[in-house]
């Protein structure tokens, strides 16, 4: 899978890396992850679910039908895993360097107290 | 079984048979467990997402990866094709004839509606530079729409309109820009801005007001769209090649979604071929029509049947492609 991930790629991965979810609880917890951002719809979900499969980035974990209705939990694969944490470990990265340029460029562009105009007269 | 699964399940007829029956029942499931109590029909954006997520795995089913790909690709190449063209238009609409030298109906400064259509097409290449993705899809459908309604207008307001055989692949180059990339390198956003600046420069200098008012049928404007289908169909193929050499296939694809406006950018010489009449500029109007119908039913079957036999081939080849993998 190429990368850097798309970042719905990245949330389903990141809710997955927390436990096995099925279709509705991964949707519930990108919304959250995401905070509210990101509203994934089924068809675009198991879309999604498809390619990270065929990548072998996630994996099916079991199957249970509850109320009548077929529900098929995913995990993260070790695969998964390892893309996760090397996505996650670019972004850090992008982040720290990102906020130390912006910490300079507050630093050098503060306002400066203005002087005392005049003596001690 | 309630209406609402029932619905939902006819919606699945999207996605293809072998990935229902594997697919099918988890996903029906997952749109049941988000939809409110009491909710009897889908909504519209559930709709479309189901219609969307169908066509995408049939696409993938046929082994046809590279298919969305192709069609972003094909969609620059149509923006900036329709974007250029619209900056020659725009220069030659400010060279009106004067009426009391030739008699043509004007649209005051102006030679016809055209300039409303080809002015959208300015900022749809304008929002491509500055903001790709959603809205310079927008402003594409905006110019468009104001690129087909420019038939109506004419006959409503019985003023001057370009004809249509400069409509006509303006309007298939818009269908196919649609498809524009929501991600593009900065360096490209702004090449249809350059483009049609340049493009409208190049066309002050053909149709220069020293020489002769300008009109969409005058010499040194007819050849300009059976030219921009030969640039057009070279650029497609070089394309197809330069990638296909790398094993990659989205430039054939992009091709053949192109074929079509490349068919409609070469109607003259098209239904030149095709017209019995002696042909001294433009072809007759009957075998403009004919020939335009035969390009809008060929060209857009050839990528359903393109993706027809590539599935038919992957389900003789490889029967398990397609499924869920267990």
């Amino acid at each position: 899978m190429d990368t850097p991930l798309r970042e719905p790629t990245f949330l389903i991965l990141t809710a997955l890396a927390g436990e096995p979810l099925h279709g509705y609880g991964l949707i519930g917890e990108v919304t959250a992850l995401s905070d509210g951002r990101v509203t994934l719809r089924p068809g675009t979900l198991y879309g999604a679910l498809d390619r990270l499969v065929d990548a072998r980035l996630v994996e099916v974990d079991r199957e249970e039908v509850v109320d009548g209705r077929l529900r098929r939990y995913y995990r993260l694969s070790p695969a998964g895993d390892a893309t996760l944490s090397a996505e996650t470990e670019r972004l850090r990265r992008n982040v720290e360097a990102a906020t130390a340029r912006l910490a300079a460029r507050s630093r050098a562009t503060r306002p400066i107290s203005p002087r005392v105009v005049g003596g001690l007269a | 079984m309630t209406d609402l699964e029932r619905r939902y399940l006819r919606l699945l007829a999207a996605y293809p048979a072998d990935y229902r029956r594997a697919r099918g029942a988890e996903i029906v499931g997952t749109y049941l467990d988000l939809a409110a109590p009491g909710r009897r029909w889908p909504s519209p954006a559930d709709a479309a997402d189901l219609l969307r997520g169908g066509l995408r795995q049939r696409v993938r089913a046929a082994g046809a990866v590279d298919l969305m790909p192709g069609v972003r690709l094909a969609a620059t190449v149509a923006l900036l094709t329709a974007t250029t063209l619209a900056g020659v238009w725009v220069v030659l609409e400010l060279r009106p004839a004067p009426i009391a030298g030739f008699g043509e109906p004007t649209l005051g400064p102006f030679v016809s509606l055209g300039i409303v259509a080809w002015t959208a097409w300015g900022l749809a290449a304008l929002a491509h530079a500055l903001a790709p993705g959603r809205w310079t899809r927008r402003a594409v459908a905006l110019a468009l729409l104001l690129t087909a309604a420019l038939v109506p207008a004419g006959a409503l307001t019985g003023l001057p309109r370009p004809p249509l055989f400069v409509l006509l692949p303006q309007i298939g180059l818009g269908l196919v820009a649609l498809g524009a990339a929501d991600r593009l390198p900065a360096s490209l956003r702004a090449v249809p801005l350059i483009a049609a600046g340049g493009a409208g420069l190049l066309g002050a200098t053909l149709m220069s007001r020293n020489m002769f008012s300008a009109s969409y049928y005058t010499w040194t404007v007819v050849p300009v769209l059976p030219t921009a289908a030969v640039v057009v169909l070279a650029l497609a193929l070089l394309l197809a090649a330069g990638l296909g050499l790398r094993g990659d296939l989205r430039g054939g694809w992009a091709l053949l979604i192109l074929l079509t406006p490349v068919g409609l950018l070469a109607l003259q010489p098209l239904a030149g071929a095709l017209d019995t009449a002696p042909v001294e500029v433009v072809p007759s109007w009957t075998a403009l029509a004919a020939t335009a119908v035969l390009v809008a039913l060929v060209g857009p079957a050839l990528l359903p049947l393109t993706l027809a036999a590539r599935s038919h081939w992957a389900r003789v080849t490889q029967p398990r492609r397609g499924h869920l993998p267990q």
